[in-house]
């Protein structure tokens, strides 16, 4: 791969089910060498499609997508030699070891024994599970499990990483141990991330840059912190009697008017150009009833709220 | 004073040097064998039905319809046709771990490995057959141990041909229903009739003259029928009637090889089939 050459690239990916399910309808990203890219949106957003279309399991209805300037469905055992895959669930043999596991992996990819064997071991060390390998899968944790499943990810020296929903089901301490665990293996090897995920944190933390789905559709893309900035140093959550009334009120002066959102009885607005009290006066003026009135600072879900009108936990499977 | 401190990043891991992959057909065996012999029970469960037969049945059988001195060469004939039983049955099963594999196991990672997706096929497949070889050889030792008049190495060969086209041929149905079917249920549900139902025509207790003329017909095509003549072929005197009662011919050699032909085209027809069906399963 030359250094001008995107690690992934995705041009107009589009798949369509059966039944005429549009799960993916259009996605194109490029992610240079290096970088950890993200897919967020909620369950059935068309994260896991694209994912599929990127590892040769889900054959593109339309579009093209190459791994190191290799093309995906034209060359698929090559793209798949240079990639591995951490899946949503556990895809292990849980009746074998560990270190079986690994070592399964190593002749897939055709991984020279002797050198295999010493990256097996570094790797497992870095993310603390050497003392485990020789321990049938099955008597493993989650954290555990998506350890091993990480390590044999790596094990081939992939240029790319597909990291599918790599937390999901697992509880908060194990999910900030794997985000340190994702993070060494990220300094250790350089290797390309993308991953997907619902967990805004996750995204927070991990991704370089953030592609935020929506109806199997790329709504925006940056990076988290310009994502966030977007929306200002803070925003203002008010539960108010008559949310609708509220954001037509303050629509029609002009408050706040593309940085607000209602859902349920709750009015989300961004308090960039404008302040908390001068829209709480404003509502008061109107007869809208606050029942409260709190500032915090901006999440990647009132970016996701801003540019689709649900939150990212909401969101409808597809 | 402030005191600075940092921590040396640690070293970056160089990439392995990697290779086309080789010898991964039966580097996929070995797991899927090491998967096998984790479940005791897999390999034991589909040899105890037809061992039981071997034992109990057959000379019981060879005792109760078969002429004064004859109840051995009966309970040969039957004894010996329980491999007719005992392949299908442990075939199906073994397919069960492709269902298994692909619900709860590492079928996903396998499809995006740098490997051609029929060597997944090859791979459980030569564990099959290795599982069978083995089951097969613990009935026919059992079987002699009982009293069977068996000619060893009188046409071994044509015995392990067979065995082995009828096991690819069944296996590459189980494996082509696994890939079809999603639920464990709906799998077990067609054991019977793939594994057990053509046993009763394919001349295994009787010879398939007895049987009227349809159904003798419609043995004949079965490939469990070939295969339990050229078994007997291999390994008793009891095989050139069986093979001239399919053929009809008087050359023992001809007709052999023209059941080995039937056995081995059922097994390619049903290996291609189960191959191009995984290998298109593997992407939607």
């Amino acid at each position: 791969m030359t250094s001008t050459t995107a690690a992934v690239e995705a041009d107009q990916l589009v798949k369509i089910y059966p039944g005429n399910v549009h799960a993916v309808a259009g996605i194109s990203f490029s992610v240079p060498a290096g970088e950890a890219f993200g897919l967020l949106g909620p369950n059935g957003a068309g994260k896991t499609t694209t994912i599929g279309m990127l590892t040769t399991t889900v054959k593109p209805t339309s579009g093209r997508a190459t791994l190191g300037g290799i093309d995906v469905a034209r060359n698929p055992t090559a793209t798949r030699a240079i990639s591995s895959v951490v899946f949503q669930d556990a895809v292990v043999d849980r009746p074998l070891t560990g270190r079986q596991n690994l070592l399964l992996h190593l002749r897939l990819w055709g991984v020279d024994p002797a050198a295999g064997r010493i990256r097996c071991d570094q790797l497992s060390d870095a993310v603390g599970i050497t003392h485990l390998l020789d321990r049938p899968v099955a008597t493993y944790s989650g954290g555990e499990r998506r350890r091993l499943e990480i390590v044999r990810a790596l094990l081939s020296g992939p240029q790319v990483l597909f990291l599918d929903e790599p937390t999901v089901g697992l509880d908060t301490r194990v999910r900030h141990d794997l985000f340190d665990a994702i993070t060494t293996i990220r300094e250790r090897t350089g290797v390309t991330i993308i991953m997907t995920t619902h967990y805004l944190d996750e995204a927070e933390r991990l991704c370089d840059r953030l592609a935020i789905v929506d109806a199997g559709r790329i709504v925006v893309c940056d990076s988290p912190r310009n994502l966030l900035a977007s929306i200002g140093p803070e925003v203002l959550d008010l539960r108010v009697a008559n949310p609708e009334m509220a954001l037509a009120a303050l629509r029609g002066r002009g408050i706040a008017e593309h940085d607000i959102a209602v859902t349920g009885s709750t009015v989300t607005a961004s308090l960039r150009d404008v302040s908390s009290q001068h829209i709480t006066e404003h509502l008061t003026r109107f007869s809208v009833t606050v029942h409260s009135a709190t500032t915090r600072r901006p999440s990647l879900d009132d970016v996701y709220l801003r540019l689709t009108g649900a939150h990212i936990a909401t969101g409808t499977d597809n | 004073m402030t005191t600075a401190t940092t921590t040396a990043p640690a070293a970056v891991l160089p990439a392995p040097a990697i290779s086309r992959p080789t010898n991964v057909v039966p580097a996929l065996a070995l797991r899927r064998l090491a998967l096998t012999i984790r479940s005791p029970r897999a390999v034991a469960i589909p040899l105890l039905a037809p061992v039981l037969f071997a034992l109990v049945v057959a000379p019981a059988l060879g005792n109760t319809l078969a002429g004064p001195g004859q109840h051995r060469t009966y309970m040969t004939f039957v004894a010996l046709a329980a491999a007719g039983l005992l392949i299908p049955v442990n075939c199906m099963f073994t397919g069960l771990g492709v269902l298994t594999d692909r619900q709860h196991g590492a079928m996903r990672e396998l499809l995006v490995a740098p490997i051609r997706r029929s060597s997944i096929v090859l791979g459980n497949l030569l564990a099959a057959l290795v599982i069978t070889a083995l089951q097969v050889s613990v009935l026919i030792f059992v079987v002699a141990l009982r009293g069977a008049q068996f000619h060893t190495g009188r046409h071994l060969v044509w015995l392990v041909a067979s065995a082995v086209g009828l096991a690819v041929f069944v296996y590459s149905l189980a494996e082509t229903f696994a890939t079809k079917i999603t639920n464990a249920e709906e799998y077990t549900g067609l054991v019977p009739p793939i594994a057990i139902v053509p046993f009763f025509f394919a001349g295994t207790l009787y010879p398939i003259t007895s049987l009227p003329g349809w159904l003798a017909g419609i043995a004949k095509v079965l490939p469990l029928t070939h295969a339990v003549a050229l078994f007997r072929y291999g390994l008793t005197t009891q095989g050139e009637q069986a093979l001239h009662n399919i053929w009809g011919m008087t050359d023992p050699t001809r007709m052999a090889l023209l059941s080995l032909a039937v056995v081995s085209a059922y097994a390619a027809a049903a290996l291609a089939l189960a191959i191009r069906l995984f290998a298109k399963a593997g992407t939607s």
